[in-house]
């Protein structure tokens, strides 16, 4: 099932395995579901149902000129929990905004959330400063955040490099995404210490988000933070350390 | 390279043909030892779609996702087509 109609707009999708639902949700501008696709999905795939979607203006999902906010994007995933028809409570796993993404859906809709897993979230989540290199230097900032060895394979060439650029320039240039995410409040801490749902906190030991890690281990009152080597993008630098400690916490 | 190969190999590059468009891809001549990333420059989401269609097309004894999910990295970006066509042999046989 590739591209399905989720609520208002088309979502590209990916269903693999059979179980509880868990659902894998991407990062913001560099990122789509292939990130997941690879490693984390196969890994969940013989215990769980595990659902995979591009963010709505990425991977193959519609390019929609606003709607970038977390509330907007929260709904996105009810749309798509819907039209996996995914009923229960699911497990949510999310990285960076993705994170937020779940986060957000979990404070809104706490009895439809088995279990969290936030990988390498911001907070504030305008506070990223990979975020703040796209906004002074443009796509090349951001490319700057990245480990060498997984620019060339992002940007490596001619076509890949035009297609990337193409991607970033819409969500940069056409759409609302840097305002929304400029707009975007900090969750307060008495909103988060209400979310009684099993969490687990993955953060890369350099990333820019790490002490974000600690914050959210000292109010969220179920969770466990786990600490990986790498930076912010640790669904690309160390996708099987990354992956062992979800299967982990989710089956183990 | 066996006719069971080569009838593969066939098969796959009409499927590559069919992710990265007829524009691009007739330039290239779609080998043995052409590189997915190198020569093809399939971004990761486009290989999510060669999955999906090699999924399609030769049905579940194809798991192609669950063999790559046994590579690291590197070796999923320096794939060529032949160790594809070889692995759809294998499964077939």
């Amino acid at each position: 099932m590739p591209i399905l109609t989720t609520g208002a707009i088309d979502s590209h999708v990916q269903l693999m395995g059979e179980g509880s639902p868990v659902v894998l949700i991407h990062g913001l501008l560099l990122g789509s579901l292939a990130g997941w696709y690879f490693h984390t999905g196969p890994a969940l795939s013989p215990n769980h149902r595990v659902i995979l979607y591009d963010l709505r203006g990425h991977g193959r999902s519609e390019r929609l000129a606003s709607g970038y906010d977390l509330v907007t994007l929260a709904e996105d995933l009810g749309s798509v929990l819907e039209a996996t028809r995914a009923s229960g409570p699911v497990d949510l796993v999310g990285h960076s905004y993705g994170g937020l993404v779940a986060l957000r859906f979990a404070l809104d809709h706490p009895a439809r959330v088995e279990r969290l897993v936030l990988v390498d979230v911001p907070l504030p989540p305008s506070s990223m400063s990979e975020m703040k290199g796209l906004e002074q230097s443009g796509a090349n900032g951001l490319l700057e955040a990245l480990p060498s060895g997984l620019r060339d394979a992002i940007v490596g060439g001619g076509r890949r490099a035009r297609r990337f650029l193409e991607g970033i320039d819409f969500l940069v240039n056409r759409s609302s995404l840097l305002t929304d995410l400029a707009a975007e409040q900090d969750i307060p801490d008495e909103a988060l210490s209400a979310l009684e749902c099993p969490t687990l906190l993955v953060f890369g030991q350099t990333s820019s988000c790490a002490a974000v890690g600690d914050r959210l281990a000292a109010v969220l009152p179920r969770a466990r933070l786990q600490t990986l080597p790498g930076g912010h993008f640790l669904p690309m630098e160390v996708p099987e350390l990354l992956t062992r400690a979800i299967v982990e916490f989710l089956d183990g | 390279m066996t006719a069971a190969s080569a009838e593969i190999l066939e098969t796959l590059a009409g499927l590559i043909r069919q992710v990265i468009g007829e524009d691009w891809a007739d330039d290239i001549d779609i080998g043995m030892e052409t590189s997915f990333a190198d020569d093809l420059e399939l971004e990761s989401i486009e290989f999510v779609q060669l999955a999906e269609l090699l999924q399609n097309h030769y049905g579940k004894d194809v798991n192609f996702v669950s063999w790559l999910s046994k590579m690291q990295l590197d070796s999923i970006i320096g794939l060529k087509v032949g160790q594809v066509v070889e692995f759809v042999a294998q499964c077939q046989s």
